[in-house]
Order: structure tokens, then sequence, then C-alpha cells
């Protein structure tokens, strides 16, 4: 046998044509969407169940919080232990999380097991009842938790800087103090639940193994109608964005300093976003972006640092974020300053965007590699109400974008006096 | 249940191919039979040290992320405190690259004073972001170096103090490569969409030229058996009390190593179990409460966790959770708890049958254990327990002199 050559590295050919799989939709007696996402060979079924009941649709703060982790605590016929008991019993996951514009209500389990289990998924989207004893509980944990978090530097730095960069008013700025846990009530949370977690509100996405039979009993747990309709989304004309600013949260003793550098930004269904996309990959995206290369291969100043485009559905955000040396941390926050100023006076290199090219359209194909990420990568534009358009959009960007456009681009969205900093530490 | 098929070339190397032919990827996932268990105790943090290292390139290959990312993929590596596991995925048409980067790394990697103290600064932020300067993160620390006293599991994977780390020269780190980096030592999975025919030839060429190295694995002095319970007390900067009890157990391929886990599951897997029904909510006594094993290669320990609420009682909420303890030992779980977690582990095991790179690992790793077709026999060993041997083997577990507490305190203003 002929030892390979090692000093040649192997031919590599790019990406081809990604396979998007486009989901059936069909539609429930009672006008709520199902999206099929057919694929897999286990022999299981991942139901997502998207409620537009996010915090964006709070009016007292963590009400939809509250009423998102309430969710499997009790029905008027069954009780919280009866419910844990009889999905740990099937061995099913159900899990609910309360995000910024929806509500996940996530359901994963063997397929055979949906006929016994989904009449009781259905029992909680209708019908919970949110006993107090639940609910206090459960308040405590999340208070406490919150508390327990507000010891790091790394979350302290990151709520701070979403706070200030939107306003502590925005409907997605999170909350300013754990005060707020002893004022939220059992009752406020269950009329969020009433008013949010409603069919009309609700779309479907299942994947796996999925079929007509599946649909025929999504159809029987989920296809009456329950709830009213509510249009409660908030007004936000009147909200003034704050001015950036820099901010010192001291901790004394800290042995790092978290760092979070970042402005409001066009969201997803900008026609800037994929271009977008590139430019916070080569910034700082991935391991071989400049903040890697400048603040960890180069001076070892930290163990990562990340930057990424936050995409609600009402603003988008861009953010820096890393956890360096206290001695450094000064250094640290110019050297991404400073990394942003290149960006904004040179043009990239041709082999450094060719390998930033195909180092993204890895990640595009991941995100469609089988139907539980394709399921994800659909929820994701569904929020927009975009089509697979979006991926193609960002495909064709990715593979032309040329370095005159992202310097442009980078001139327009990093200028270092439109950044929000907060560096939170031992200063 | 998840196909594989197994060769071993001359120099020792075990290659194990897995087809999936759902993924449009590959992975190509190296275990080395080499963790922080075979580091000595004024030397310790050096495997996952060393796994940084290998990242600043080899011999023919300077810079490993920049292929891996023309190739549409990225790259990776763990240490535990059993193995260090190096892993590239990538579009399964570019797997040669990964090939390329994955051999040439066990040929000879770059060893430089440069990347050396670079890595070393690096790893020593890692230590402060993970384990310093988090709520609670120094427990594993003390948490091992309570339960043993010689036994290397003694000191976690980042390594008992970042002072080892700096002290690190490159003579020792060579030395370290040499002692366990070998094809006779290691693990190749090759996994994804691929023909398994054409991956083993793969494996072949690019691998073969490895020379079979002489380790220095000098056998592991076994942990004396612990006959009297341990306690240590300490304060920090944490909003609740909180404690750890860790027991001895047996080995991971001891047969029962599935009793234990699902002992622990009866105790805590889910919302309906018992501590989470009778202690986390019954009584509120607990913030969090958990238990759970280490699930390492030598015998480990089985560890209880709880958060006490505030206005409690340290103490009383310790003595409820040694309550429960009790019971196990005094009596038998019913037949449908067994049976639920039965079921638990059984739909988590295919759950996480899903995926071509979780799948390499996990064969690896039970490569390394004794081998990879133990991962088609998990679910009926944990089939075959029966509520008797879930009753002895607490009995064996929990029994006097066999435990170890930390008792982790939230400093109180004005101390």
């Amino acid at each position: 046998m002929i030892n390979p050559d090692r000093n040649q590295q192997p031919d590599i050919s790019p990406v081809g044509k990604i396979n998007f799989l486009e989901p059936e939709k069909h539609q429930l007696s009672n006008g709520s969407s199902v999206y099929l996402m057919h694929g897999g060979e286990q022999e299981i079924v991942k139901l997502d169940f998207l409620f537009r009941a996010g915090s964006w649709y709070d009016k007292r703060k963590l009400d939809s919080v509250m009423a998102a982790s309430m969710l499997h605590e009790g029905t008027s016929s069954r009780t919280a232990a009866q419910l844990a008991d009889t999905f740990d019993f099937y061995g099913a996951q159900f899990n609910a999380s309360p995000y910024y514009d929806n509500s996940y209500v996530s359901f994963l389990s063997l397929k055979k097991h949906l006929p016994t289990l989904l009449p009781v998924v259905s029992d909680i989207l209708r019908d919970s009842v949110f006993p107090e004893n639940e609910f206090e509980i459960l308040r405590q944990k999340r208070k406490q938790k919150a508390l327990v978090d507000s010891k790091t530097v790394g979350i302290t730095a990151q709520r701070t800087f979403l706070r200030k960069v939107m306003g502590n008013h925005h409907p997605y700025a999170p909350i300013s103090s754990f005060d707020l846990y002893d004022k939220v009530t059992r009752d406020h949370a269950h009329e969020f639940y009433r008013n949010h977690y409603t069919s009309e509100r609700m779309n479907i996405i299942a994947s796996g193994l999925v079929d007509k039979e599946t649909l025929a009993i999504l159809e029987e747990s989920f296809g009456t109608p329950w709830g009213g309709s509510t249009n409660d989304a908030p007004d936000i004309s009147l909200l003034q964005l704050p001015a950036p600013e820099k901010v010192d949260i001291h901790k004394k003793g800290a042995s790092q300093n978290a760092i979070a550098i970042g402005r409001l930004m066009p969201t997803l269904n900008h026609p800037d976003y994929p271009a977008l996309k590139v430019l916070i990959t080569l910034l700082g995206g991935f391991y071989g972006s400049r903040l890697m290369k400048n603040l960890r291969e180069d001076k070892g100043y930290t163990y990562s640092v990340h930057t990424s485009s936050i995409p609600f559905l009402h603003q988008g955000i861009f953010l820096t974020f890393s956890e360096v040396g206290t001695e450094v941390s000064a250094d640290a926050v110019k050297q991404i300053y400073h990394e942003m100023e290149r960006l904004q006076n040179e043009l990239v290199p041709e082999d450094e965007l060719e390998m930033v090219r195909s180092y993204m359209m890895g990640r595009v194909l991941r995100e469609f590699d089988g139907p539980f990420a394709m399921s994800q990568s659909f929820e994701t534009i569904f929020e927009f109400g975009l089509t697979y358009g979006y991926y193609e959009r960002l495909i064709e960007t990715i593979r032309n974008i040329t370095p005159t456009e992202i310097q442009n681009l980078a001139q327009q969205y990093l200028s270092p006096d439109s950044m929000t900093q907060v560096v939170a530490g031992h200063l | 249940m998840i196909s594989f098929e197994k060769h071993t070339l001359p120099n020792g190397l075990k290659v194990i191919v897995h087809q999936d032919k759902v993924t449009p990827f590959a992975a190509v996932n190296v275990a080395y039979n080499v963790g922080s268990k075979h580091e000595t105790p004024d030397r310790t943090g050096f495997a996952h040290l060393f796994e940084h290292l290998t990242f600043g390139g080899s011999r023919h290959v300077p810079d490993f992320d920049t292929p891996v990312q023309q190739a549409g993929g990225s790259n990776n590596a763990f240490t535990t405190v059993d193995l260090t596991n190096y892993y590239i995925t990538l579009p399964a048409q570019n797997i040669e690259t990964a090939m390329w980067i994955e051999s040439d790394r066990i040929l000879e990697p770059a060893f430089t004073n440069e990347i050396l103290s670079r890595e070393k600064k690096v790893v020593i932020e890692e230590f402060n972001q993970r384990y310093l300067n988090q709520p609670y993160g120094d427990v594993w620390h003390l948490i091992r170096d309570l339960a043993y006293k010689v036994h290397p599991y003694r000191w976690p994977t980042i390594g008992s103090t970042p002072d080892h780390v700096a002290q690190a020269t490159l003579d020792e780190v060579k030395q370290f490569f040499y002692n366990h980096y070998a094809p006779n030592n290691a693990v190749l999975v090759l996994s994804g969409n691929l023909v398994p025919d054409k991956a083993f030839r793969l494996a072949e060429k690019w691998f073969s030229e490895i020379p079979f190295r002489e380790l220095m694995n000098p056998p592991r002095e076994p942990e004396p058996v612990q006959t009297e319970n341990r306690e240590i007390t300490v304060e920090r900067d944490v909003p609740m009390d909180a404690f750890y009890i860790g027991w001895h157990m047996g080995a991971r391929d001891a047969d029962d190593f599935f009793a234990a886990d699902l002992l622990s599951d009866i105790l805590s897997n889910g919302k309906s179990s018992r501590f989470q029904q009778r202690l986390v909510k019954e009584k509120k006594l607990f913030n969090e409460l958990d238990a759970f094993l280490s699930g390492e290669n030598d015998p480990g320990l089985f560890t209880v966790v709880g958060r006490v609420n505030p206005g409690i009682g340290f103490e009383k909420a310790k003595k409820a959770v040694l309550d429960e303890i009790q019971k196990t030992v005094q009596e038998k779980p019913l037949d449908y708890e067994l049976e639920k977690v039965k079921n638990k582990v059984e739909a988590h095991l295919l759950y996480h049958e899903v995926g071509y790179l979780d799948n390499a690992i996990q064969l690896a790793n039970y490569e390394l254990l004794g081998g990879a077709a133990q991962i088609n026999e998990q679910v009926e060993h944990y089939r075959k327990v029966t509520p008797d041997d879930i009753l002895r083997v607490a009995g064996k577990i929990f029994r006097e002199g066999n435990m170890n507490t930390l008792n982790y305190l939230s400093k109180k203003d004005g101390k």
C-alpha cells in the first residue's frame, strides 16, 4: 500500500444543491395549521405546538413565563402528579419554553404511544387549572434560579446589555429586579394562559415518522376549537429606543470579566439580513473568525468569544460576547472595536471570504440534516411568515457577496460609536 | 439498533464504520484511551491541556481549522476522566479532509513553545470561566477530593489547580503524547453517509503508516474500600445552601451498574420521581434535588445533589433525603415504578439513536470500555433488572461508612 501524500490537502467538493424538504401543509377543522415534516428511521414523532404567547404579549412581565411553566401542573381532571406519571411511564418528553414571540410546547414520543398520550396533551392545552400550590413552588424555583444566575458575570452582562440596548420598557427587555417574582400571581398567569393558549393562536409542526394516521390523531385531539380570540399586540410606536451607552458593573473578586458589545440591527425579514449573517460570521461567528483569531488564538485572553444575531420578530440585535481575564479586559474591549473598524476600513481578502462561504454552506446544509433539524429551520422562518425563499436568498448571498459589499455593510452597522457596551466583573 | 462493522489495522487501530444514509454528513471520530485518570497527582489537567495543544496543528497540517471550514465542516474535542475524543463532521463527500487531519494529529503534532504558552492561557481562562467564576463551580473539585484518596478520579479533568497547567513544560507534553497517543490505544469511528468498504479503505490509506507505539500506562491503584463516612463544610457566595453526597459504587461494566442507574431514576428522574413528588412538591424542601451516577469507566460515585429552599433548615432537608435513601435499602420498589423507569430509559436510548455523530461517539466509548456491540445490549441489561436487584444494590451502595458529604453553605453577611 502506498502511503498518502500528506503534504497535499485532499480535494474538496463544495456543498451542492441542498434539498429543502417542504412540509406538507394541512388544516384541522378548527382552522389551526398542521405542517408534517416526514423523515428519519426511528419510530419517533416530535410535535411542536407554536402559540403566539411569548413575552412580547405580556401585559405584566413574567406572566408569559409562568404560564408556560405551569402548563403541565394540573387540569380539571388530572393532577400534576398524574400528568407527570403518565408521560414518564410512556417515556414521553413534554416541554414548554416561553420565548420572546412564540411559546413552544414540544412533545417527543414513540409513535405508538401517540393515541394514548395526545388526549392528555390536548387536556393540558385546553384545560390547565394552575393550582396555587404548584404555582408557588414554581415561583420560588424560578426566583432562586434567577438569583443564582445573577451571581455570574456572564448572565449579568447579557441581561443588562439587552435592557440597555432596547430600553427597560421594551417588551423584549429582561426584568430588572427579582422583586417582580414576588408580584406575579397565579390569577394573572392563568389569565394569560386563557387568552393566549387558544386554538386560534396555535400552529402545529410534526416531524419524524409522520403520516396520514398521525394527522388523523392530531385532528381527533386538537381539531375542535377552544378559547376565544384576542388581539393584544403591544404598541411600541411611542417607545423611545435608547442611545448607545457604556456601562460597567462591579463584581468584586470576579476572576473574569464578561463583555457584551452590540446594537440594534435589522431582523430576519430585512433584505440586509443574509449579508449581515456573513458579516457577523466573519467577525465572530465561528472558530476561524477574526475575533477568535485575535482574542483566543493570538492573545490567549479567553476560552471563547462569539458574535451573534438575535432575530426577534420585531427587532434584531447584534451581540458580541466574551468572558476574559480581568487584567486583559480593557484590551479585549479595544480589540473587539479594532476588529470592527478593520472590517470597515479594509476589504476582506478573497481566501478568507472563500473559507467563510464554505463554512456557512456547511452550516446551512446542517440546518436541513434530518426531519428534526428541518422542522427547526422551518419554525425559524415560519414565525416571520417567510418561505424557503429565505434560505435560497441566504445561499445566494453566501455564494456571491463581494468584499466591497461586506465593507459597505460594516460601515453601515459596525461603527464603534453605535455600540452599547456592558462590562461586568472585577473592574 | 445501531448497525456497524469493525476491523483492526495491523498497527492495532480499531476501526468501526456506522452507515447512516439519511444524513448528507459524515463524522470522523477518534477516541484515545487517555483521560485525567492517566495523570499523576502533581501534574493534573494534562490530558485536557494536551487536547487543546493538538489543535495547534501537526507536522503536515499546520492549521486544522482552515481545511475543515473550507470543506464545510467543523471540528471539536472533549476530554473526560477516562478518554479524549476528537471529532470532525463535514459533508460526506469531503471525508478525506478529516482523515488527513486526524491521522496527522496522531502521527506527529506540532509541539512548539508558542502554541504551548498560548493554550496554557486559554485553558486557564477556561478553568476560570467554568469552575472558579461560577456559583457552585468548584463543587466537583471538593467532592472528588473528599471521596477519593488514591484513585485519580480525585481530581476533575480540568485539573486540581490552574498551577499545574501553568507549570507544564514542552518536554512533559511530548512525553505525555508518546506515552498515550498510539493507534494501539485508539478507536477510529467513521459514521454517516458513506459506503462501509470505501470507508475501511480510507482508514487503511490514512492510518496504516502510523507506527505501533509501546504505551506507558501503569495500572491504577484501586480506591480502597471506604469504611467511615466523611464530611466537609465550606461557605461560598451563593444564594442557596446546598449539599452533595457521594457514595462509592461499581464500575461502568459491572452488572450492578444498570440496577444502580434505575435506582437513581426511581429517586429523581422525571417529575413523577420520588424526590420530585415527595420532597420538592409535597414537602417543598428543595429548589432542586437530583440523583445521578457519574457513569465513569472505573468505579464511580452515586451522587445526590440538593439545593435547599430558604427558611427550611439545612439539616431537616438533608435528613429527609437520607430517609428516602433508607427506604430504598429497606423496601423493594413497586413493579409499576420499576417498569416506568425502564420504559423511560428505553425511549431515551431510542431518541438518541438519531444522529450520526452521537452514535459515533457512543460506539467509540463502548469499544474502549470493552466492545462496541454493547451499544445494542443496553436495553436488554436494563430490562433484566428486578425489584430484588434494586434492593440489593441499594443496600450495597448506601451502606454505613460509604458516604461522602459536602455541605456547601451560603455565606451570611457579616462573616
